[in-house]
């Protein structure tokens, strides 16, 4: 514990705001050390994005030198080309799509209505229903996937889309559901009321008031819950082994192997791969930042 | 932010439904009070085929012997009571796996909120242009995908071509050409470590920085007209206000880290070596290359139960925001 000198209180009571000269040069050499280590930091932070995209422009004979170039120095396209031309790349790449927009609008249908419910409303079992939600956001998927890939193999939805997709809305539910709810929740109630008074009916009600004041919300769960889907890999990798219907993740899994991977046309596959996630990522990144410690969970 | 608000809600007597804190409407529908259960179907039923149904397999399959035939159904699955159980604890690599996990989650998180911390300070330290830099730095790092910025680290180890090798070896008396990261298990963790922090200190240094403009400068100013040291004014004035902030993202960053999969999977070639076992690599691979599912289902389930005090701390946290409105 820190024990303030009580004393020196009387002669501070107006704060002085002319600093002693001496410590003003300390503080002013102070930021230029520290703005120095800020840039530091960024570069060491930016450094793999960096190699990445440096490696995919780079001609084979570049990519593997003993002496590594730091830029590229006949930059070519030749590996957004074979990694595009690479088997399986625009199925995955078509899969991916297929799966993760299907994955989300269902998760957003079903987590609206269920976010609505637990806004809106009060009602036996609203308690449960959110300590679900919670829980479901910390339990690890890879814990559920051994009876999910048995079930899926019981009713043949192993090695197809929509068993992957159902899979994935459930992933995204709980997050759904709770972001949405305090997009709900910050509609003020009065506004329901006005409108019911008004003689709208409860439906009317919600697709006039509700739904447009929550627009900019849906954007953002939905954003969200697309850059989760898109990243994963591990269920899709475990559901379905047939390569032609898996998505970009394992696609890029499936390019690095321990005997030779070829790391210019992967870094390339990978820079395709990332640009909507980082898009996306970047539109809603003030979202994301607010929203993670109140209730999300990283993807 | 309201991490840790009190529970505000006026206590209810009335009747447990109809609109939230609204006074009772004068034509209420009868069909009113089934609104919200009509609401709930689809997200319960979902819920209920894809998470409590697995969770109940989960535990059934781990008290059998389900193997290949029984996936196949050429053999019904053989009730083995808690044999399966029984076997994990004397399985040498279950616990060595279980070490690991506990290791490097101490280590990593750890390291992971001390430096978020640091940088978090550091921005509020440095100049508008370099906190600019930072952010965008390190807001890019968090907008890559986990897979695809582990593979680019797989390759800046890469024992031949990799340029971290020629980086170190460019010290002066340093040899590290050909050097293989993974030959020695502590290096090997030390790399798996340093992309889990890196990937993870976007999103620690930048709640953390949030959570720092949140102390009321006043109090800042006060402590320093009284003639507290910077030190004593972050242990005595700052700390205390983040703490609970603090608290959430332990908490998040040891739930995250206690179930590292894709960055040992990736850095690993998809085939983990027992000195690389993390507790969620050993149970997938239990299951889906071994094909015992029984025994799979019991990993995953005692890691789930490891990770349960943690998880019911921050689950009571956030039921409190959700309950509050």
């Amino acid at each position: 514990m820190v024990t303030i000198d009580l004393r020196r209180r009387s002669d501070t009571v107006t704060p002085s705001v002319s600093q002693p000269a001496g410590r003003r040069r300390t503080r002013r050499v102070g930021t230029s050390v520290a703005n120095t280590v800020a840039v530091v930091f960024a570069v060491v932070m930016a450094f793999p994005a960096y190699w990445m995209i440096n490696t995919a422009f780079k001609p084979p004979n570049e990519v593997l030198t003993f002496t590594p170039h730091f830029w590229p120095e006949h930059p070519t396209l030749q590996n957004f080309l074979s990694a595009v031309k690479a088997p399986l790349f625009l199925i995955d790449l078509r899969n991916s799509l297929v799966i993760t927009i299907s994955a989300v609008l269902a998760a957003l249908v079903v987590g609206f209505l269920g976010a609505l419910a637990v806004a809106r409303f009060r009602f036996y079992g609203r308690k449960a229903l959110i300590l679900v939600v919670l829980t479901v956001q910390m339990v690890p998927f890879i814990a559920l996937l051994i009876p999910l890939f048995l079930m899926m193999n019981a009713v043949e939805l192993t090695n197809t889309l929509p068993g992957v997709i159902a899979v994935y809305a459930v992933l995204i539910l709980p997050y759904t559901v709770w972001t949405l709810r305090g997009f709900i929740a910050n509609v003020p109630r009065e506004l329901d009321e006005a409108a019911l008074i008004d003689g709208c009916s409860r439906w009317q009600t919600f697709t006039r008031v509700i739904l447009p004041l929550t627009g900019p919300g849906l954007v953002a769960t939905s954003i969200y819950g697309f850059i989760q889907a898109w990243n994963e890999f591990i269920i899709v990798n475990t559901l379905n082994n047939a390569p032609e219907k898996q998505n970009l993740m394992t696609w890029l899994i499936n390019n690095q192997t321990q005997r030779q991977t070829f790391w210019g046309p992967l870094m390339a596959g990978a820079i395709i791969t990332s640009v909507p996630v980082v898009i996306f990522f970047m539109a809603i990144q003030k979202n994301i930042a607010a929203g993670l410690t109140a209730g999300a969970v990283k993807g | 932010m309201t991490i840790t608000a009190p529970d505000i809600e006026p206590a209810r007597t009335d009747s447990e439904d109809g609109p939230l804190g609204a006074p009772p409407p004068r034509r209420r529908r009868g069909w009113d009070r089934f609104t919200p259960y009509a609401l709930i179907i689809p997200a319960v039923v979902l819920l209920l085929t894809l998470l409590a149904y697995p969770v109940y397999r989960m535990i059934t399959v781990s008290l059998q012997k389900y193997e290949q035939p029984q996936l196949w159904g050429t053999r019904p699955p053989e009730w083995i009571g808690l044999s399966n159980y029984t076997k994990l604890f004397k399985d040498p690599t279950f616990w060595s796996a279980v070490e690991h996990m506990v290791m490097f989650t101490a280590v990593s998180v750890l390291l992971s909120v001390l430096l978020g911390l640091s940088v978090a300070l550091l921005m509020r330290r440095v100049s508008n242009w370099a906190r600019y830099t930072m952010t965008v730095a390190m807001m890019l790092v968090w907008a890559m995908p986990q897979l695809v910025s582990t593979q680019v680290f797989a390759w800046m180890v890469d024992a031949d071509f990799g340029v971290v090798n020629w980086l170190i070896d460019q010290i002066p008396g340093v040899d590290f050409s050909k050097h293989s990261w993974f030959a020695d298990p502590i290096q090997g963790w030390g790399v798996i470590t340093a992309v889990v922090l890196w990937q993870g200190l976007p999103f620690l240094a930048i709640t953390l920085y949030a959570g720092l403009s949140q102390v009321p400068q006043e109090l800042i100013e006060a402590a320093t007209v009284d003639g507290a040291s910077a030190w004593q004014v972050f242990r005595a004035v700052t700390l205390p206000i983040l703490r609970p902030l603090i608290g959430i993202v332990t908490t998040l960053s040891v739930i995250w880290n206690f179930q590292l999969f894709t960055q040992v999977w990736v850095l690993r070639y998809a085939k983990p070596e027992a000195e690389y076992q993390t507790l969620t690599t050993y149970a997938w691979q239990q299951a889906f290359n071994n094909g015992k599912y029984g025994y799979g289902s019991v990993v995953a389930i005692v890691t789930v139960l490891l990770m349960l005090g943690v998880m019911a701390f921050y689950i009571r946290q956030m039921f409190k925001i959700g309950d509050q409105d």
